[in-house]
């Protein structure tokens, strides 16, 4: 009820923002009173893994028989038991576990507890087990194993419902008035345009890898002509139109204009980090994320969360010899990434995690995997309680209790249980959290402990 | 002012029609009348000519849309019909050897630009490209060694553009490119010993992306509903699973081995080949609970398969829907699918998924060019597209005459020729962007590229076209594709003269007056001697403004 209130109040008093950003010395929050501003400075970083990372490959049983189990599902997908990096969670289930030989940054950061895995997570309504599955009467997040389907599943947490925004987009739109000073939104992407930051009130800024890109032949010297070029440019943006399309296009245009320069400028002001990236896409975001939040405080950023993502995790072929480099990116990238914010003293404030379309089916096609469900997914930082698994690690038998075919593996550990533990951390407050996770209530826990 | 004349004569006409169709029904009121004489054509506009020829070609030019004008829309199409397909492959094989066969990428979209810019068969080049978005496979993948592959299937679109969509679905299926694409190359039967069963991905995405869409649509478009007013899936799992195993047994054409074939030049153009020991005999579920009996082989398993989807009723609104949304609008009516679909069903010879008489429709209906545009009409052109207009109203071309060094178009523009990051396209079908048209309930796909970092990549790249890459600079490189305003330096002496020229030449004259007059205060600070800068000024104003990025 609460929570409904606010929400319709700040959807309605949405003019009343447009015309108080105008004003200077007043904020957005002072005006209508909305929540305190933020006395800290917190940022989130979703690496997505397009296309379905075979998790169950990234971390992997170690002891004997469970190994053996895993091995014999897995056949010729199978990691060898001796390459496997040794990880102990702290909380243990009896089970000795490894990652793959190609993850040692991860290894690293998992044992000096600033790295943890949520284990067999998945979209879900609610609660499903294998029987509820096939006599259908759970409620399922509709076209399972499907790439698009799955990856707006876990961007929106739509469960069966259809969703125009992202869990980012309403964590903004939740703290839109508690941060209305920012000079860049609070949804920042790096590749490109993603359902996980669509919102309804706050729109996203899309950058490229390396950043901004500023306007050839502006300026804003009044004696040049380019200053003419870039007024005459900005009164087209500017003008009324007919159609949608015109009016969309130059919405688009307009905030391209507003954020080039603020963001290069400070970003070109940033200090050069020692911390050395791979020189992966992946890498040169994040490097490029690390820059902005160097930069915070020139743009009066206090809540932030950024969207980078690297593809090629649907092994469909050739599994065996693509995946490796695959995870190295990620543990590299995100070891580095991890390193940089230790560097400008961030890493508490900090959090990155991963999200991927699913996980991979346990059993081979000849030389890949297909897609399935479950998956493990990484979270790093200093404000994550490091060094365990949170949720339980499944038995990887073909057939098993938790397989619906072809050791597709049914999650016990929710998207949405996910989203709240993380976005209750970024200051989301417990009765909204519900607004980030629709589905958080058809689950017992919601908080799965393991952010600090 | 034209236009205006032009709108009001066809709105007329339009109501000389109705009168007409009045009096045919028998009541007429004055018996005496003699029935009205048949009205006469109406007159293409300029406007009109080009609306249409942003649809139908790769951009409207003057020279194209004097045709137009003096064919009528219905002769121009069914001229093109007839055309020819002008081909890549050809030019990809006649160059020497490179050290590397992903060199010859850019080698493939030269051919493309030469194609699609002044090819003969510009409706043809135009479906095909269509036809690339939507039954993707992309150099962006181990397919970037494979150019001969993908010149092949780029071809092999074009020559399916006015074909039927049966033959298409099986000539895309057994293309080596999407072969390797989707994995269906090598892939094999099941072996429970070792927990191999057959790869899914071809199987999921012919049904998601190519053919029927995840749930059942009526004739309209709209979405099936079940009693709970939940959309009705087309497949389930199941289904996946006795696709998968129909696309089993399949590999290059010319292999000693099964499992580990080589992409050798002649491999990548031929039709994959059955290796009937690695194709899966048992029995198959398909759509609608068909099965596919057991014993009755590879190819026949095939056949029945594509059969299959083929007769699914959502192929029709399906391919109505992504065929209008890249040629004509993005938020097309339940009426106008039907339309289309209806003609993918039948052609009104009874032919089920004659192409060519779906594209006719798509551009001949009246929602195509409606008489009262409203706020939601048209579309967004895509990026390649505003791009490739702005080149044909100038020309462009290089001293060499290729167009090489625009081989990596994607990373400028977000999209290129078979460069598309995954099978999903550049952008989404279904991609509402926030703001008015999201909150309306309507959706604009190609705003998933139109990001303020592409756009920008955008503006900045006609900037440099428009005042560097130009046929005036002294200073251009063999391989520097430039524009050629020659024409327009002989007006720039009077500011409005040579703002009209560009506004014929790339709005067909609907030019808004703030456009216009933004323009004319920046030539104002322009020397008129410097003819070159005042024609690229106006040409970058115009070619980045926002109703130069909306097709109407």
């Amino acid at each position: 009820m609460k929570k409904m209130n606010r929400r319709a109040f700040l959807k309605s008093s949405g003019a009343a923002a447009a015309m108080f950003a105008a004003t200077p010395g007043i904020t957005y929050a002072q005006v209508v009173g909305g929540g305190a501003p933020f006395n800290d400075y917190k940022a989130l970083v979703c690496v997505f893994m397009f296309g379905g990372c075979d998790t169950f490959n990234m971390v992997v049983p170690r002891s004997n028989a469970e190994y053996n189990v895993y091995a014999a599902s897995r056949q010729n997908m199978a990691v060898d038991q001796a390459d496997l990096l040794p990880i102990t969670p702290l909380t243990s289930d009896g089970v000795d576990y490894g990652l793959h030989p190609t993850m040692g940054g991860v290894q690293g950061l998992f044992t000096q507890g600033a790295a943890s895995f949520v284990t067999n997570i998945g979209p879900l309504v609610e609660p499903t087990t294998k029987d509820q599955y096939f006599n259908s009467s759970v409620l399922l997040p509709p076209q399972l194993f499907s790439h698009n389907d799955q990856q707006d599943q876990w961007m929106s947490l739509r469960g069966i419902n259809s969703s125009a925004t992202g869990w980012a987009g309403r964590m903004a739109d939740l703290i839109r008035s508690n941060v209305a000073n920012q000079q860049m939104a609070t949804n920042a992407s790096l590749f490109g345009t993603n359902q996980f930051q669509s919102a309804d009130e706050t729109i996203a800024y899309i950058m490229g890898p390396t950043g901004p890109l500023q306007f050839s032949g502006f300026s804003t010297d009044p004696t040049s002509i380019l200053n003419d070029q870039r007024l005459a440019f900005s009164a087209i943006v500017d003008a009324d139109y007919d159609s949608v399309y015109e009016r969309g296009f130059a919405a688009v245009q307009r905030r391209a204009i507003d954020a080039a320069d603020t963001v290069s400028t400070a970003i070109e002001n940033a200090p050069t980090l020692s911390t050395v990236f791979p020189a992966s896409q992946l890498g040169t975001q994040l490097q490029t994320v690390a820059n902005l939040i160097a930069v915070r405080d020139e743009l009066q950023m206090e809540r932030q969360i950024f969207f980078v993502a690297t593809g090629g995790f649907d092994t469909h072929d050739d599994q065996v010899e693509t995946l490796p480099g695959l995870l190295e990116n990620i543990s590299d990238s995100m070891t580095a990434f991890y390193n940089a914010t230790v560097e400008l003293g961030v890493a508490d404030s900090v959090t990155s995690f991963t999200q991927s379309d699913f996980g991979r089916t346990l059993t081979s096609n000849g030389d890949g995997t297909d897609h399935a469900w479950a998956s493990n997914q990484l979270v790093v930082g200093g404000a994550v309680n490091g060094q365990d698994f949170y949720g339980d690690y499944p038995l990887l038998q073909i057939g098993g209790d938790d397989d619906v075919g072809g050791g597709r593996i049914i999650p016990t550990t929710s998207a949405d249980q996910y989203a709240a533990t993380i976005a209750k951390w970024f200051g989301i407050d417990d009765v909204d959290l519900g607004v980030v996770a629709p589905n958080i209530d058809n689950f017992a826990v919601r908080d799965l402990g393991f952010m600090i | 002012m034209t236009m205006y004349t032009t709108r009001r004569i066809s709105i007329l006409a339009s109501l000389a029609l109705a009168i007409a169709g009045c009096g045919g029904g028998g009541d007429g009121g004055g018996g005496n009348n003699p029935p009205p004489p048949p009205p006469p054509p109406v007159p293409i506009s300029q406007a009109e000519a080009f609306q249409f020829l942003n649809q139908a070609t790769f951009g409207a030019t003057e020279a194209e849309a004097e045709a137009v004008i003096d064919m009528g829309f219905e002769a121009w199409i069914d001229d093109q019909l007839t055309k020819p397909a002008s081909l890549q492959l050809p030019y990809v094989q006649s160059l020497p050897d490179p050290a590397f066969m992903g060199l010859l990428q850019p080698d493939r979209v030269d051919v493309w630009f030469r194609n699609s810019l002044y090819g003969e068969d510009q409706l043809r080049q135009r479906v095909a490209f269509a036809l690339s978005e939507i039954m993707v496979v992309s150099q962006l993948s181990s397919l970037n060694n494979q150019p001969f592959a993908l010149a092949d299937y780029y071809d092999m679109l074009a020559r399916n553009a006015f074909g039927n969509y049966r033959d298409l679905i099986e000539d895309v299926t057994l293309h080596p490119a999407m072969g390797v694409y989707l994995s269906m190359l090598s892939n094999e039967k099941p072996d429970p010993v070792l927990n191999i069963r057959p790869d899914e991905n071809y199987a999921r995405e012919l049904m998601q992306l190519f053919s029927i869409g995840l749930v059942e649509m009526n004739i309209d478009g709209t979405v099936v509903v079940d009693g709970l007013g939940v959309p009705v899936p087309t497949y389930d799992q199941a289904v996946i699973e006795g696709f998968a195993h129909v696309y089993t047994g399949w590999t290059y054409a010319i292999s000693n081995d099964f499992r580990n074939p080589r992409p050798i030049p002649e491999n990548q153009i031929q039709p994959m080949n059955l290796w009937p020991e690695f194709h899966d005999d048992e029995a198959k579920l398909l759509l609608g609970g068909e099965m596919i009996p057991a014993g009755q082989g590879g190819e026949a398993d095939l056949a029945q398969a594509l059969d299959n989807v083929f007769d699914h009723p959502n192929v029709g609104p399906f391919m109505a829907i992504r065929l209008i949304q890249r040629l004509t609008t993005s938020n097309p009516s339940p009426q106008y699918i039907q339309r289309v679909a209806t003609v993918f069903n039948n052609n009104g010879s009874g032919v089920r998924g004659d192409m060519g008489a779906v594209i006719k429709a798509i551009l001949m209906d009246p929602e195509a060019r409606p008489a009262n545009p409203s706020a939601t009409d048209g579309k967004l052109k895509e990026p390649l597209l505003r791009f490739t207009q702005l080149w044909k109203a100038y020309n462009a071309t290089s001293e060499s005459g290729s167009y090489r060094n625009l081989g990596a178009v994607y990373i400028l523009f977000g999209q290129g020729p078979l460069q598309s990051p995954s099978v999903f396209n550049f952008f989404s079908p279904f991609y509402a962007p926030p703001g008015e048209i999201r909150d309306a309930g309507l959706v604009a796909p190609e705003f998933g590229i139109a990001t303020e970092y592409l756009n920008t990549q955008f503006t900045n790249y006609i900037f440099f076209q428009a005042l560097a890459l130009n046929a005036e600079n002294p200073d251009l490189e063999p391989d520097d594709v430039y524009i050629d305003f020659s024409e327009e330096l002989e007006l720039a002496a009077n500011v409005d003269v040579l703002i009209d020229r560009v506004d014929q030449k790339l709005l067909a004259g609907t030019m808004s007056e703030t456009l216009r007059n933004e323009i004319a205060g920046m030539l104002a600070l322009i020397p008129e001697t410097d003819a070159a800068l005042r024609a690229a000024e106006v040409i970058y104003f115009v070619a980045t403004s926002p109703e130069f990025a909306y097709q109407r």
